[in-house]
Protein backbone atom coordinates (compact mmCIF):
# COMPACT_ATOMS: atom_id res chain seq x y z
CA UNK A 1 0.00 0.00 0.00
CA UNK A 2 1.28 3.47 -0.72
CA UNK A 3 0.73 5.80 2.22
CA UNK A 4 0.92 9.55 2.01
CA UNK A 5 1.77 10.82 5.48
CA UNK A 6 2.10 14.27 6.91
CA UNK A 7 2.87 14.96 10.55
CA UNK A 8 2.83 18.56 11.76
CA UNK A 9 3.91 19.64 15.23
CA UNK A 10 3.33 23.26 16.25
CA UNK A 11 4.73 24.89 19.37
CA UNK A 12 3.56 28.30 20.55
CA UNK A 13 5.52 30.05 23.29
CA UNK A 14 4.01 32.87 25.36
CA UNK A 15 6.07 34.92 25.95
CA UNK A 16 8.67 34.03 23.33
CA UNK A 17 11.30 31.43 24.21
CA UNK A 18 14.92 32.58 23.94
CA UNK A 19 16.19 29.27 22.61
CA UNK A 20 14.83 25.86 21.66
CA UNK A 21 16.57 22.52 21.14
CA UNK A 22 14.66 19.55 19.78
CA UNK A 23 15.55 16.00 18.85
CA UNK A 24 13.32 14.72 16.04
CA UNK A 25 12.62 11.07 15.42
CA UNK A 26 10.38 11.76 12.44
CA UNK A 27 12.21 9.96 9.67
CA UNK A 28 11.21 6.37 8.87
CA UNK A 29 13.74 3.76 7.74
CA UNK A 30 13.28 0.98 5.22
CA UNK A 31 12.86 -2.70 5.95
CA UNK A 32 11.52 -5.63 3.92
CA UNK A 33 7.91 -4.59 4.50
CA UNK A 34 8.43 -0.88 4.01
CA UNK A 35 10.09 1.32 1.42
CA UNK A 36 10.39 5.07 1.89
CA UNK A 37 9.81 6.52 -1.58
CA UNK A 38 10.05 10.15 -0.52
CA UNK A 39 10.51 11.94 2.79
CA UNK A 40 11.30 15.45 3.96
CA UNK A 41 11.24 17.59 7.07
CA UNK A 42 10.34 21.28 6.99
CA UNK A 43 10.98 23.62 9.89
CA UNK A 44 9.39 27.07 10.06
CA UNK A 45 12.55 28.74 11.41
CA UNK A 46 15.98 29.01 9.78
CA UNK A 47 17.99 26.18 11.21
CA UNK A 48 20.40 23.45 10.39
CA UNK A 49 19.08 19.91 10.78
CA UNK A 50 21.93 17.67 11.93
CA UNK A 51 21.25 14.07 11.02
CA UNK A 52 22.42 11.22 13.24
CA UNK A 53 21.49 7.66 14.06
CA UNK A 54 20.69 6.92 17.67
CA UNK A 55 21.76 3.73 19.47
CA UNK A 56 18.72 1.80 18.21
CA UNK A 57 19.36 2.81 14.60
CA UNK A 58 16.58 5.43 14.43
CA UNK A 59 17.27 8.42 12.19
CA UNK A 60 17.36 11.54 14.37
CA UNK A 61 17.63 15.21 13.51
CA UNK A 62 18.74 17.79 16.03
CA UNK A 63 17.55 21.35 15.58
CA UNK A 64 18.62 24.40 17.52
CA UNK A 65 16.99 27.81 17.06
CA UNK A 66 17.18 31.15 18.81
CA UNK A 67 14.43 33.39 20.13
CA UNK A 68 11.05 32.40 18.76
CA UNK A 69 7.33 32.69 19.40
CA UNK A 70 6.27 29.69 17.43
CA UNK A 71 7.81 26.74 15.75
CA UNK A 72 6.26 24.37 13.22
CA UNK A 73 7.88 21.10 12.24
CA UNK A 74 6.37 19.18 9.34
CA UNK A 75 7.50 15.73 8.31
CA UNK A 76 5.87 14.36 5.20
CA UNK A 77 6.34 11.84 2.47
CA UNK A 78 5.36 8.64 0.77
CA UNK A 79 5.86 5.17 2.18
CA UNK A 80 5.24 1.96 0.27
CA UNK A 81 4.26 -0.90 2.59
CA UNK A 82 3.74 -4.66 2.20
CA UNK A 83 1.80 -6.87 4.56
CA UNK A 84 4.32 -9.26 6.13
CA UNK A 85 1.88 -10.63 8.72
CA UNK A 86 3.64 -8.55 11.36
CA UNK A 87 7.00 -10.30 10.90
CA UNK A 88 9.81 -7.76 10.66
CA UNK A 89 12.72 -8.60 8.33
CA UNK A 90 15.53 -6.41 7.12
CA UNK A 91 15.37 -3.99 10.04
CA UNK A 92 18.49 -2.34 11.39
CA UNK A 93 19.28 -4.51 14.44
CA UNK A 94 22.13 -3.24 16.56
CA UNK A 95 21.57 -5.18 19.78
CA UNK A 96 20.78 -8.73 20.81
CA UNK A 97 17.03 -9.09 21.52
CA UNK A 98 17.70 -9.68 25.25
CA UNK A 99 18.45 -5.97 25.60
CA UNK A 100 14.73 -5.34 25.18
CA UNK A 101 13.95 -7.24 28.40
CA UNK A 102 15.21 -4.16 30.23
CA UNK A 103 12.43 -2.42 32.13
CA UNK A 104 11.96 1.36 32.25
CA UNK A 105 9.99 3.71 34.53
CA UNK A 106 7.14 3.85 32.04
CA UNK A 107 7.01 0.07 31.58
CA UNK A 108 7.50 -1.17 35.16
CA UNK A 109 4.89 -3.91 35.74
CA UNK A 110 2.64 -3.64 38.82
CA UNK A 111 1.73 -6.75 40.87
CA UNK A 112 -1.73 -6.71 39.22
CA UNK A 113 -0.07 -6.84 35.79
CA UNK A 114 2.18 -9.69 36.89
CA UNK A 115 -0.91 -11.66 37.94
CA UNK A 116 -2.64 -10.76 34.65
CA UNK A 117 0.40 -12.12 32.78
CA UNK A 118 0.59 -15.30 34.86
CA UNK A 119 -3.08 -16.03 34.22
CA UNK A 120 -2.46 -16.09 30.47
CA UNK A 121 0.40 -18.53 31.03
CA UNK A 122 2.49 -20.40 28.49
CA UNK A 123 5.08 -17.70 27.82
CA UNK A 124 7.91 -20.24 28.35
CA UNK A 125 6.61 -22.68 25.75
CA UNK A 126 4.71 -21.08 22.93
CA UNK A 127 5.69 -17.43 22.70
CA UNK A 128 3.50 -16.56 19.73
CA UNK A 129 0.26 -17.90 21.24
CA UNK A 130 1.08 -16.17 24.51
CA UNK A 131 1.57 -12.85 22.73
CA UNK A 132 -1.65 -13.19 20.77
CA UNK A 133 -3.56 -14.08 23.94
CA UNK A 134 -1.96 -11.13 25.71
CA UNK A 135 -2.94 -8.76 22.91
CA UNK A 136 -6.58 -9.96 22.86
CA UNK A 137 -7.01 -9.91 26.65
CA UNK A 138 -5.37 -6.54 26.95
CA UNK A 139 -7.63 -5.14 24.27
CA UNK A 140 -10.64 -6.43 26.26
CA UNK A 141 -9.26 -5.15 29.54
CA UNK A 142 -8.78 -1.58 28.37
CA UNK A 143 -11.01 1.00 26.71
CA UNK A 144 -9.68 3.58 24.27
CA UNK A 145 -10.01 7.02 25.86
CA UNK A 146 -7.74 9.99 25.26
CA UNK A 147 -8.88 11.98 28.32
CA UNK A 148 -7.43 10.41 31.48
CA UNK A 149 -3.86 9.73 30.33
CA UNK A 150 -1.00 11.89 29.05
CA UNK A 151 2.46 11.27 27.59
CA UNK A 152 3.97 10.56 31.03
CA UNK A 153 1.39 7.99 32.18
CA UNK A 154 3.04 4.73 33.18
CA UNK A 155 1.91 1.27 32.14
CA UNK A 156 0.83 0.48 35.73
CA UNK A 157 -1.34 3.63 35.96
CA UNK A 158 -3.03 2.95 32.63
CA UNK A 159 -3.60 -0.68 33.60
CA UNK A 160 -5.36 0.39 36.83
CA UNK A 161 -7.40 3.06 35.00
CA UNK A 162 -8.31 0.48 32.34
CA UNK A 163 -8.26 3.42 29.95
CA UNK A 164 -5.74 4.99 27.65
CA UNK A 165 -4.51 5.71 24.13
CA UNK A 166 -2.43 3.55 21.79
CA UNK A 167 0.73 4.53 23.64
CA UNK A 168 -0.67 3.21 26.95
CA UNK A 169 -1.82 -0.02 25.32
CA UNK A 170 1.69 -0.46 23.93
CA UNK A 171 3.33 0.22 27.30
CA UNK A 172 1.13 -2.30 29.12
CA UNK A 173 1.72 -4.87 26.39
CA UNK A 174 5.50 -4.37 26.58
CA UNK A 175 5.53 -4.55 30.39
CA UNK A 176 3.51 -7.80 30.41
CA UNK A 177 5.55 -9.41 27.62
CA UNK A 178 8.79 -8.61 29.45
CA UNK A 179 7.26 -9.94 32.67
CA UNK A 180 6.67 -13.17 30.75
CA UNK A 181 10.34 -13.22 29.72
CA UNK A 182 9.82 -12.08 26.12
CA UNK A 183 11.86 -9.14 24.76
CA UNK A 184 9.54 -6.34 23.66
CA UNK A 185 9.95 -2.79 22.40
CA UNK A 186 7.96 0.34 21.66
CA UNK A 187 7.27 1.43 18.07
CA UNK A 188 6.13 4.86 17.02
CA UNK A 189 4.72 5.38 13.57
CA UNK A 190 1.57 5.95 11.58
CA UNK A 191 -1.56 3.95 10.93
CA UNK A 192 -4.03 4.16 8.06
CA UNK A 193 -7.40 3.87 9.73
CA UNK A 194 -9.81 1.32 8.36
CA UNK A 195 -12.80 3.67 8.79
CA UNK A 196 -11.44 6.08 6.20
CA UNK A 197 -10.75 8.93 8.65
CA UNK A 198 -7.67 10.66 7.25
CA UNK A 199 -7.07 13.34 9.87
CA UNK A 200 -5.72 12.14 13.20
CA UNK A 201 -4.83 13.85 16.45
CA UNK A 202 -1.49 12.11 16.90
CA UNK A 203 0.76 9.48 15.45
CA UNK A 204 0.21 5.84 16.26
CA UNK A 205 2.13 3.55 18.62
CA UNK A 206 2.39 -0.20 18.93
CA UNK A 207 4.84 -2.83 20.12
CA UNK A 208 7.19 -5.43 18.74
CA UNK A 209 7.98 -8.66 20.57
CA UNK A 210 10.75 -11.12 19.86
CA UNK A 211 9.71 -14.65 18.95
CA UNK A 212 12.76 -16.93 18.54
CA UNK A 213 11.36 -18.78 15.50
CA UNK A 214 10.22 -15.64 13.65
CA UNK A 215 12.31 -12.71 14.85
CA UNK A 216 10.62 -9.43 15.75
CA UNK A 217 6.84 -9.40 15.31
CA UNK A 218 4.66 -6.28 15.43
CA UNK A 219 1.63 -6.31 17.76
CA UNK A 220 -0.85 -3.45 17.80
CA UNK A 221 -2.83 -4.01 21.03
CA UNK A 222 -5.00 -0.89 20.54
CA UNK A 223 -6.40 -2.46 17.35
CA UNK A 224 -5.86 -6.08 18.46
CA UNK A 225 -4.02 -6.96 15.24
CA UNK A 226 -0.46 -7.74 14.22
CA UNK A 227 1.11 -4.90 12.25
CA UNK A 228 -0.02 -4.85 8.63
CA UNK A 229 0.57 -2.75 5.53
CA UNK A 230 -1.54 -0.04 7.18
CA UNK A 231 1.30 0.51 9.68
CA UNK A 232 4.22 2.75 8.77
CA UNK A 233 7.07 2.24 11.22
CA UNK A 234 9.14 5.31 12.15
CA UNK A 235 11.17 4.69 15.33
CA UNK A 236 11.73 2.12 18.05
CA UNK A 237 12.79 2.37 21.69
CA UNK A 238 12.52 0.75 25.10
CA UNK A 239 9.45 2.92 25.73
CA UNK A 240 7.74 6.08 24.44
CA UNK A 241 10.61 8.33 25.55
CA UNK A 242 13.10 6.42 23.42
CA UNK A 243 10.94 6.63 20.29
CA UNK A 244 9.14 9.95 20.81
CA UNK A 245 8.69 11.91 17.55
CA UNK A 246 9.81 15.21 19.10
CA UNK A 247 11.72 15.67 22.37
CA UNK A 248 13.49 18.76 23.52
CA UNK A 249 13.79 21.69 25.82
CA UNK A 250 13.73 25.48 25.71
CA UNK A 251 15.27 28.47 27.45
CA UNK A 252 12.98 31.23 28.66
CA UNK A 253 9.39 31.61 27.56
CA UNK A 254 6.41 30.85 29.74
CA UNK A 255 3.39 28.94 28.63
CA UNK A 256 3.98 26.39 25.90
CA UNK A 257 1.13 25.07 23.74
CA UNK A 258 1.63 22.08 21.55
CA UNK A 259 -0.63 20.98 18.70
CA UNK A 260 -0.13 17.94 16.56
CA UNK A 261 -1.89 17.24 13.28
CA UNK A 262 -1.39 13.99 11.44
CA UNK A 263 -2.74 13.01 8.05
CA UNK A 264 -2.46 9.45 6.77
CA UNK A 265 -3.98 8.70 3.41
CA UNK A 266 -3.63 6.15 0.67
CA UNK A 267 -1.88 7.52 -2.40
CA UNK A 268 -2.94 6.09 -5.78
CA UNK A 269 -4.01 2.49 -5.46
CA UNK A 270 -1.62 -0.13 -6.72
CA UNK A 271 -2.02 -3.84 -7.22
CA UNK A 272 0.51 -6.26 -5.83
CA UNK A 273 1.19 -9.19 -8.08
CA UNK A 274 2.70 -12.21 -6.41
CA UNK B 1 4.82 -0.19 -23.74
CA UNK B 2 5.44 -3.55 -25.38
CA UNK B 3 7.67 -5.78 -23.33
CA UNK B 4 9.80 -6.25 -26.44
CA UNK B 5 10.45 -2.49 -26.52
CA UNK B 6 11.29 -2.48 -22.83
CA UNK B 7 13.67 -5.36 -23.38
CA UNK B 8 15.48 -3.59 -26.23
CA UNK B 9 15.87 -0.43 -24.17
CA UNK B 10 17.13 -2.40 -21.18
CA UNK B 11 19.73 -4.32 -23.17
CA UNK B 12 20.79 -1.33 -25.24
CA UNK B 13 21.81 0.48 -22.05
CA UNK B 14 23.37 -2.65 -20.58
CA UNK B 15 25.57 -3.27 -23.61
CA UNK B 16 26.82 0.31 -23.73
CA UNK B 17 27.64 0.18 -20.01
CA UNK B 18 29.42 -3.13 -20.45
CA UNK B 19 31.50 -1.85 -23.37
CA UNK B 20 32.66 1.07 -21.26
CA UNK B 21 33.49 -1.18 -18.35
CA UNK B 22 35.58 -3.47 -20.55
CA UNK B 23 37.46 -0.46 -21.90
CA UNK B 24 38.16 0.69 -18.33
CA UNK B 25 39.35 -2.76 -17.32
CA UNK B 26 41.80 -2.92 -20.21
CA UNK B 27 42.97 0.60 -19.46
CA UNK B 28 43.58 -0.13 -15.77
CA UNK B 29 45.36 -3.40 -16.59
CA UNK B 30 47.64 -1.67 -19.09
CA UNK B 31 48.67 0.75 -16.35
CA UNK B 32 49.53 -1.96 -13.85
CA UNK B 33 51.43 -4.06 -16.36
CA UNK B 34 53.44 -1.03 -17.43
CA UNK B 35 55.10 -1.11 -14.01
CA UNK B 36 58.16 -3.25 -13.26
CA UNK B 37 57.29 -6.75 -11.99
CA UNK B 38 58.24 -5.91 -8.42
CA UNK B 39 55.38 -3.43 -8.36
CA UNK B 40 52.79 -5.28 -10.31
CA UNK B 41 53.18 -8.49 -8.29
CA UNK B 42 53.38 -12.18 -9.07
CA UNK B 43 49.90 -12.80 -10.44
CA UNK B 44 49.11 -12.41 -14.13
CA UNK B 45 47.13 -9.17 -14.45
CA UNK B 46 45.69 -10.22 -17.79
CA UNK B 47 44.23 -13.31 -16.18
CA UNK B 48 42.47 -11.21 -13.60
CA UNK B 49 41.19 -8.88 -16.35
CA UNK B 50 39.56 -11.94 -17.95
CA UNK B 51 38.10 -12.92 -14.60
CA UNK B 52 36.56 -9.50 -13.94
CA UNK B 53 35.08 -9.57 -17.45
CA UNK B 54 33.65 -13.02 -16.65
CA UNK B 55 35.07 -14.63 -19.79
CA UNK B 56 38.06 -16.55 -18.37
CA UNK B 57 36.49 -19.91 -19.27
CA UNK B 58 35.72 -19.21 -22.92
CA UNK B 59 39.05 -17.41 -23.48
CA UNK B 60 41.08 -20.60 -23.13
CA UNK B 61 38.95 -22.31 -25.77
CA UNK B 62 40.49 -19.93 -28.28
CA UNK B 63 43.91 -19.00 -26.90
CA UNK B 64 46.69 -20.77 -24.99
CA UNK B 65 48.21 -17.89 -23.11
CA UNK B 66 46.72 -14.87 -21.32
CA UNK B 67 49.12 -12.18 -22.51
CA UNK B 68 48.48 -8.59 -23.50
CA UNK B 69 47.96 -9.19 -27.21
CA UNK B 70 45.58 -12.12 -26.73
CA UNK B 71 43.50 -10.63 -23.93
CA UNK B 72 43.16 -7.22 -25.57
CA UNK B 73 42.15 -8.91 -28.81
CA UNK B 74 39.64 -11.16 -27.06
CA UNK B 75 38.07 -8.47 -24.86
CA UNK B 76 38.00 -5.78 -27.55
CA UNK B 77 37.57 -7.25 -31.00
CA UNK B 78 37.12 -11.01 -31.06
CA UNK B 79 33.94 -12.03 -32.91
CA UNK B 80 34.09 -15.30 -30.94
CA UNK B 81 33.61 -13.50 -27.61
CA UNK B 82 29.90 -12.65 -27.26
CA UNK B 83 30.68 -9.81 -24.88
CA UNK B 84 33.71 -8.28 -26.58
CA UNK B 85 33.54 -4.51 -26.93
CA UNK B 86 32.88 -4.84 -30.65
CA UNK B 87 30.02 -7.27 -30.06
CA UNK B 88 28.60 -5.08 -27.28
CA UNK B 89 28.46 -2.08 -29.60
CA UNK B 90 26.93 -4.16 -32.38
CA UNK B 91 24.34 -5.63 -30.04
CA UNK B 92 23.60 -2.17 -28.63
CA UNK B 93 23.06 -0.81 -32.13
CA UNK B 94 20.81 -3.72 -33.10
CA UNK B 95 18.69 -3.11 -30.00
CA UNK B 96 18.65 0.62 -30.70
CA UNK B 97 17.51 0.10 -34.27
CA UNK B 98 14.53 -2.00 -33.19
CA UNK B 99 13.35 0.76 -30.85
CA UNK B 100 14.49 3.66 -32.98
CA UNK B 101 11.25 5.58 -32.29
CA UNK B 102 11.54 5.21 -28.52
CA UNK B 103 14.97 6.89 -28.59
CA UNK B 104 15.79 10.53 -29.08
CA UNK B 105 17.72 11.59 -32.19
CA UNK B 106 20.84 12.27 -30.13
CA UNK B 107 20.90 8.81 -28.62
CA UNK B 108 20.43 7.12 -31.95
CA UNK B 109 23.09 9.28 -33.60
CA UNK B 110 25.58 8.40 -30.87
CA UNK B 111 25.12 4.68 -31.08
CA UNK B 112 24.85 4.59 -34.86
CA UNK B 113 27.93 6.69 -35.49
CA UNK B 114 29.87 4.60 -32.96
CA UNK B 115 28.91 1.54 -34.93
CA UNK B 116 29.92 3.14 -38.23
CA UNK B 117 33.25 4.22 -36.77
CA UNK B 118 33.78 0.68 -35.53
CA UNK B 119 33.34 -0.61 -39.11
CA UNK B 120 35.46 2.06 -40.71
CA UNK B 121 38.37 2.49 -38.33
CA UNK B 122 38.57 -0.54 -36.12
CA UNK B 123 37.65 -3.50 -38.28
CA UNK B 124 41.27 -4.70 -38.17
CA UNK B 125 41.68 -4.19 -34.44
CA UNK B 126 44.34 -2.04 -32.80
CA UNK B 127 47.86 -2.77 -33.93
CA UNK B 128 49.83 -0.44 -31.71
CA UNK B 129 49.61 0.89 -28.19
CA UNK B 130 48.66 4.32 -29.57
CA UNK B 131 45.85 2.82 -31.59
CA UNK B 132 44.65 0.83 -28.60
CA UNK B 133 44.60 3.92 -26.40
CA UNK B 134 42.65 5.77 -29.07
CA UNK B 135 40.20 2.87 -29.32
CA UNK B 136 39.63 2.71 -25.57
CA UNK B 137 39.05 6.45 -25.50
CA UNK B 138 36.57 6.14 -28.37
CA UNK B 139 34.62 3.47 -26.43
CA UNK B 140 34.52 5.47 -23.22
CA UNK B 141 33.47 8.60 -25.06
CA UNK B 142 30.69 6.73 -26.84
CA UNK B 143 29.35 5.62 -23.50
CA UNK B 144 29.61 9.11 -22.01
CA UNK B 145 27.81 10.63 -25.01
CA UNK B 146 25.14 7.99 -24.94
CA UNK B 147 24.53 8.35 -21.20
CA UNK B 148 24.65 12.13 -21.45
CA UNK B 149 22.21 12.32 -24.33
CA UNK B 150 19.82 9.96 -22.56
CA UNK B 151 20.04 12.11 -19.44
CA UNK B 152 19.60 15.36 -21.34
CA UNK B 153 17.06 14.49 -23.97
CA UNK B 154 14.86 11.59 -22.91
CA UNK B 155 11.35 12.08 -21.66
CA UNK B 156 11.08 10.80 -18.08
CA UNK B 157 8.75 7.90 -18.70
CA UNK B 158 8.97 4.11 -18.71
CA UNK B 159 11.36 4.15 -21.69
CA UNK B 160 13.87 6.15 -19.65
CA UNK B 161 13.38 4.07 -16.51
CA UNK B 162 13.90 0.75 -18.31
CA UNK B 163 17.10 2.00 -19.86
CA UNK B 164 18.31 3.18 -16.42
CA UNK B 165 17.55 -0.25 -15.00
CA UNK B 166 19.89 -1.73 -17.59
CA UNK B 167 22.65 0.75 -16.74
CA UNK B 168 22.51 0.22 -13.00
CA UNK B 169 22.12 -3.56 -13.04
CA UNK B 170 25.15 -3.84 -15.30
CA UNK B 171 27.13 -1.31 -13.29
CA UNK B 172 26.44 -3.05 -9.97
CA UNK B 173 27.46 -6.33 -11.55
CA UNK B 174 30.73 -4.84 -12.83
CA UNK B 175 31.72 -3.20 -9.55
CA UNK B 176 30.95 -6.38 -7.65
CA UNK B 177 33.04 -8.40 -10.12
CA UNK B 178 36.07 -6.17 -9.64
CA UNK B 179 35.69 -6.57 -5.89
CA UNK B 180 35.28 -10.30 -6.28
CA UNK B 181 38.46 -10.76 -8.29
CA UNK B 182 40.51 -8.33 -6.23
CA UNK B 183 39.03 -8.91 -2.78
CA UNK B 184 42.12 -10.76 -1.55
CA UNK B 185 44.01 -7.47 -1.89
CA UNK B 186 41.48 -5.74 0.35
CA UNK B 187 41.54 -8.19 3.26
CA UNK B 188 42.64 -6.65 6.56
CA UNK B 189 45.55 -9.11 6.96
CA UNK B 190 47.23 -7.31 4.08
CA UNK B 191 47.32 -4.17 6.17
CA UNK B 192 50.90 -4.57 7.38
CA UNK B 193 52.22 -4.91 3.84
CA UNK B 194 51.22 -1.51 2.54
CA UNK B 195 54.20 -1.40 0.18
CA UNK B 196 54.32 0.03 -3.31
CA UNK B 197 52.88 -3.21 -4.68
CA UNK B 198 49.67 -2.71 -2.76
CA UNK B 199 49.52 0.96 -3.54
CA UNK B 200 49.54 0.31 -7.28
CA UNK B 201 47.13 -2.59 -7.02
CA UNK B 202 44.70 -0.60 -4.92
CA UNK B 203 44.88 2.48 -7.06
CA UNK B 204 44.22 0.30 -10.09
CA UNK B 205 41.01 -0.98 -8.48
CA UNK B 206 39.91 2.59 -7.93
CA UNK B 207 40.97 3.66 -11.41
CA UNK B 208 38.94 0.90 -13.01
CA UNK B 209 35.80 2.53 -11.60
CA UNK B 210 37.25 6.06 -11.93
CA UNK B 211 37.06 6.62 -8.18
CA UNK B 212 40.67 7.49 -7.32
CA UNK B 213 40.00 11.20 -6.96
CA UNK B 214 36.70 10.49 -5.21
CA UNK B 215 38.57 8.35 -2.68
CA UNK B 216 40.83 11.23 -1.71
CA UNK B 217 37.89 13.59 -1.45
CA UNK B 218 35.96 11.26 0.82
CA UNK B 219 38.66 9.90 3.12
CA UNK B 220 41.50 12.43 2.83
CA UNK B 221 44.18 9.87 3.54
CA UNK B 222 46.42 7.27 1.92
CA UNK B 223 44.83 4.24 0.29
CA UNK B 224 43.56 1.78 2.89
CA UNK B 225 41.95 -1.44 1.69
CA UNK B 226 38.92 -1.40 3.99
CA UNK B 227 38.15 2.17 3.02
CA UNK B 228 38.31 1.23 -0.66
CA UNK B 229 35.83 -1.57 0.03
CA UNK B 230 33.68 0.85 2.03
CA UNK B 231 33.69 3.34 -0.86
CA UNK B 232 32.84 0.79 -3.55
CA UNK B 233 30.23 -1.09 -1.53
CA UNK B 234 28.50 1.24 0.87
CA UNK B 235 29.11 4.85 -0.14
CA UNK B 236 25.88 6.23 -1.52
CA UNK B 237 27.50 9.23 -3.16
CA UNK B 238 29.88 7.27 -5.40
CA UNK B 239 27.96 6.60 -8.64
CA UNK B 240 29.53 3.18 -9.16
CA UNK B 241 29.15 1.87 -5.62
CA UNK B 242 26.77 -1.01 -5.01
CA UNK B 243 24.71 1.15 -2.64
CA UNK B 244 24.31 3.92 -5.21
CA UNK B 245 23.39 1.49 -8.01
CA UNK B 246 20.73 -0.02 -5.78
CA UNK B 247 19.45 3.37 -4.69
CA UNK B 248 18.84 4.08 -8.38
CA UNK B 249 17.43 0.65 -9.20
CA UNK B 250 14.93 0.89 -6.36
CA UNK B 251 13.90 4.40 -7.43
CA UNK B 252 13.50 3.48 -11.10
CA UNK B 253 11.53 0.35 -10.27
CA UNK B 254 9.32 2.39 -7.96
CA UNK B 255 8.67 4.91 -10.76
CA UNK B 256 7.76 2.08 -13.12
CA UNK B 257 5.48 0.61 -10.42
CA UNK B 258 3.73 3.94 -9.88
CA UNK B 259 3.33 4.61 -13.60
CA UNK B 260 1.83 1.17 -14.23
CA UNK B 261 -0.19 1.17 -11.01
CA UNK B 262 1.11 -2.27 -10.26
CA UNK B 263 4.19 -3.70 -8.67
CA UNK B 264 5.58 -7.09 -7.87
CA UNK B 265 8.60 -9.25 -7.07
CA UNK B 266 11.13 -7.02 -8.88
CA UNK B 267 10.34 -4.07 -6.60
CA UNK B 268 10.39 -6.21 -3.47
CA UNK B 269 13.58 -8.02 -4.38
CA UNK B 270 15.45 -4.80 -5.21
CA UNK B 271 14.27 -3.15 -1.99
CA UNK B 272 15.43 -6.18 -0.01
CA UNK B 273 18.95 -5.86 -1.44
CA UNK B 274 18.93 -2.12 -0.89
CA UNK B 275 17.90 -2.61 2.75
CA UNK B 276 20.70 -5.05 3.38
CA UNK B 277 23.24 -2.61 1.94
CA UNK B 278 21.77 0.25 3.94
CA UNK B 279 21.90 -1.67 7.22
CA UNK B 280 25.40 -3.09 6.75
CA UNK B 281 28.67 -1.66 7.90
CA UNK B 282 32.13 -2.59 6.72
CA UNK B 283 33.08 -4.27 10.00
CA UNK B 284 30.18 -6.73 9.67
CA UNK B 285 31.04 -7.41 6.06
CA UNK B 286 34.69 -8.14 6.83
CA UNK B 287 33.65 -10.32 9.73
CA UNK B 288 31.25 -12.38 7.64
CA UNK B 289 33.76 -12.47 4.79
CA UNK B 290 34.06 -10.07 1.86
CA UNK B 291 34.17 -12.96 -0.57
CA UNK B 292 30.91 -14.45 0.75
CA UNK B 293 29.27 -11.03 0.77
CA UNK B 294 30.21 -10.33 -2.85
CA UNK B 295 29.22 -13.80 -4.00
CA UNK B 296 25.85 -13.38 -2.36
CA UNK B 297 25.47 -9.93 -3.91
CA UNK B 298 26.33 -11.18 -7.41
CA UNK B 299 23.76 -13.95 -7.06
CA UNK B 300 21.13 -11.50 -5.78
CA UNK B 301 21.92 -9.05 -8.56
CA UNK B 302 21.61 -11.58 -11.35
CA UNK B 303 18.44 -12.87 -9.71
CA UNK B 304 17.05 -9.32 -9.95
CA UNK B 305 17.93 -9.36 -13.65
CA UNK B 306 15.88 -12.55 -14.07
CA UNK B 307 12.96 -11.21 -12.05
CA UNK B 308 12.88 -7.94 -14.02
CA UNK B 309 12.99 -9.95 -17.24
CA UNK B 310 10.12 -12.17 -16.10
CA UNK B 311 8.01 -9.31 -14.81
CA UNK B 312 8.52 -6.80 -17.63
CA UNK B 313 10.66 -7.96 -20.52
CA UNK B 314 9.10 -11.21 -21.72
Amino acid sequence: MRLRISHTTTYRYEPAATGVIQVLRLTPGSHDGQYVADWQIDVSADTKLDMHHDAFGNVTHVLTIGATEDLTITAEGLIETNDTGGVMRGTDERFPPQLFLRSTDLTEPSPAMATFTREIGGAEGDAISFLHALMTRLNDHMTFDSDPTHSGTTAAEAFTLRRGVCQDYAHVFIACARAGGIPARFVSGHFLRADGEVHQQAGHAWAEAYVPSLGWVGFDPANAICSTDAHARVAIGLDYLGAAPVRGTRYGGGLETLTVAVKVDQAGRQFQSQ
Amino acid sequence: MLSRTAENLFWLARYVERAEYLARTIDATLRVTALPNTYSGQGNEWDSALLTAGVAGSFYNHYDEANEANVVEYLSFAPTNPSSIRNCIEAARLNARSVRTALTGEMWATINSAWIELQENWSKGAKTREQLTAFLRFVQETSLRFDGSAYRTMLRNDAYWFSRLGVHLERADNTARILDVKYHLLLPEQEHVGGPLDYYQWSSILRSVSALTAYHWVYRQTLKPWLIADLLILNDSLPRSLASCYGNLVRNLDQIGVAYGRQGPAQRHARGIRNRLEHSDMEDIFQRGVHEFIQEFLADNSRLGEIVAKQYLI
